[in-house]
């Protein structure tokens, strides 16, 4: 009996050799990160995913389309080329970029984010004309006066048609384009030059009008690049491709109904609006195409304040990546934009 | 030798002096990278590559292909000029000024609201014109 104990001894540890490398084995793809392993770079080359992947930190394998947006626009050869050139801590922030930047293109192949650019340009100058007019509004007040009319005007016509000469009257002085009647264009501010008699027409179209009078790169847009040498700080929340809705609309879209309304119509009725329902955005179509976009911008970037930002961001670095988005409304979407950050990066 | 097609009698385009071949009378990259502008392209490829750009140009309808040119070479131009945050810098820089124009127009209209009131109640004062 103990010699056959003894030939059956070597079998059973050949079985409890071969059962201990499946353990190892499966242990080790679960620290590789999952059953495949590889990352999404490296599935989408099909190759094997080393573990010096400079990549896969930034390409999580269920998430493959971040990849092949970046793929498509950039290039593998390109991304690595740019992340060598940078510093450890500064590749995360770089990728983010890039991965952003991809997803912009992705969503509009045509203008990618230039098209951004320009659509916050253009807010921002309809911002500073409504102030503008606010505030002239306001000094009459302040200066005594009394007209009934234009309060009533302000107040009680939403939406109406206005009578322009009286708001002229009242020293509110909007450029009119003149041009709104047939060729949708709408002239931008750059909101760095603070005078600019010809401000540069750029034309909104409808998706149907061919005729752009479109010039993609203003100098206004290479000035902010140019003068605005800061570092974001970046969120702490996972890329929106769990979402359906990112939130992106064709600028054609925002801009279309804009278009259809007189510009000095549009400041007041906009006015009117904040005025009498500053919760009521989502019924101005460029509001809500505003807040879609802020939504997925202000997930991106960091919702702390500058005085907790290097705690925030040294923590958030690395981990941007790992936590989930929630869905924000329009009142966190202020608070959190109150906590805006900018850290210099000279 | 046809003269309809400039680019063959022509210089050719800048995308072809760069990459050194010669530009053919259908070449992609001609109508939107002039030999004037050796940088545009230079830059567009240094980032993007050539093949991308042509396959993003061949994407795009034809009367769009200029002004996907025009926003590659400005994102390019960004992202060589900041290579962390290329143009995304700017969208968060004007995205804020958005913001904080957007709360001092609130901020604004709190006071004209507060002046509006105070005007209807004198005016109802005076005349019961507000109901």
């Amino acid at each position: 009996m103990s010699q056959i104990k003894t030939i059956h001894n070597p079998i059973g540890s050949l079985e409890r050799f071969l059962d201990l490398l499946l353990i190892s084995l499966i242990v080790y793809m679960t620290l590789k990160g999952g059953t495949s392993g590889a990352c999404a770079a490296c599935k989408y080359q099909r190759r094997r995913c080393a573990a010096d992947c400079p990549l896969a930190p930034y390409f999580p394998a269920e998430q493959p389309k971040l990849f092949q947006n970046v793929h498509r626009l950039f290039g593998v050869r390109s991304i690595v080329k740019i992340l060598e050139n940078l510093d450890e801590l500064q590749r995360p922030e770089a990728m983010k970029s890039i991965i952003f930047q991809s997803y912009v293109r992705d969503r509009n192949p045509v203008h990618g984010c230039l098209g951004i650019t320009q659509q916050l340009q253009y807010m921002i100058w309809v911002a500073e004309e409504e102030l503008k007019a606010v505030n002239s509004q306001l000094q009459l007040y302040r200066n005594g006066q009394n007209h009934p009319n234009p309060h009533n005007m302000m107040i009680h016509e939403l939406g109406e048609k206005q009578d322009l000469t009286s708001q002229l009257d009242l020293g509110m002085g909007l450029p009119v384009n003149d041009n709104n009647q047939g060729n949708n264009t709408i002239p931008f501010f750059s909101p760095v030059s603070e005078t600019q008699p010809q401000p540069p027409h750029m034309s909104y179209c409808s998706d149907q009008v061919n005729n752009h009078d479109y010039n993609p790169t203003p100098d206004s847009c290479k000035e902010i690049v140019n003068n605005h040498n800061t570092s974001l700080a970046w969120g702490q929340n996972q890329f929106p491709y769990n979402h359906h809705n990112y939130g992106f609309i064709n600028q054609n879209e925002h801009c279309s109904e804009t278009k259809n309304n007189n510009s000095v119509m549009a400041i007041q009725s906009q006015l009117v609006n904040l005025q009498m329902a500053s919760n009521q955005q989502e019924e101005e179509v460029d509001d809500q195409n505003y807040d879609e976009i802020h939504q997925f911008l202000e997930i991106i970037d960091e919702s702390q304040s500058f005085t907790e930002t290097k705690e925030v961001y040294a923590s958030s670095s690395g981990e941007s990546l790992k936590e989930p988005i929630d869905e924000v409304g329009e009142k966190e979407l202020r608070r959190a934009a109150t906590c805006f950050s900018l850290t210099s990066v000279n | 030798m046809s003269l309809s097609y400039s680019n063959y009698t022509n210089s050719p385009c800048a995308a072809c002096k760069f990459l050194r071949r010669k530009c053919t009378s259908d070449c992609v990259f001609a109508p939107y990278f002039p030999p004037e502008e050796p940088l545009k392209f230079a830059n567009v490829h240094r980032i993007f590559g050539a093949s991308n750009v042509s396959k993003i140009l061949h994407e795009v309808a034809p009367h769009q292909r200029e002004d996907a040119v025009n926003s590659l070479a400005y994102e390019a131009e960004a992202r060589l000029k900041d290579p962390v945050y290329g143009c995304v810098g700017a969208i968060s820089v004007l995205q804020r000024e958005v913001l904080r124009l957007q709360r001092e127009l609130e901020e604004t209209n709190v006071d004209l609201m507060r002046y509006a009131s105070c005007l209807g109640g004198e005016t109802s004062a005076y005349g019961g014109r507000r109901g």
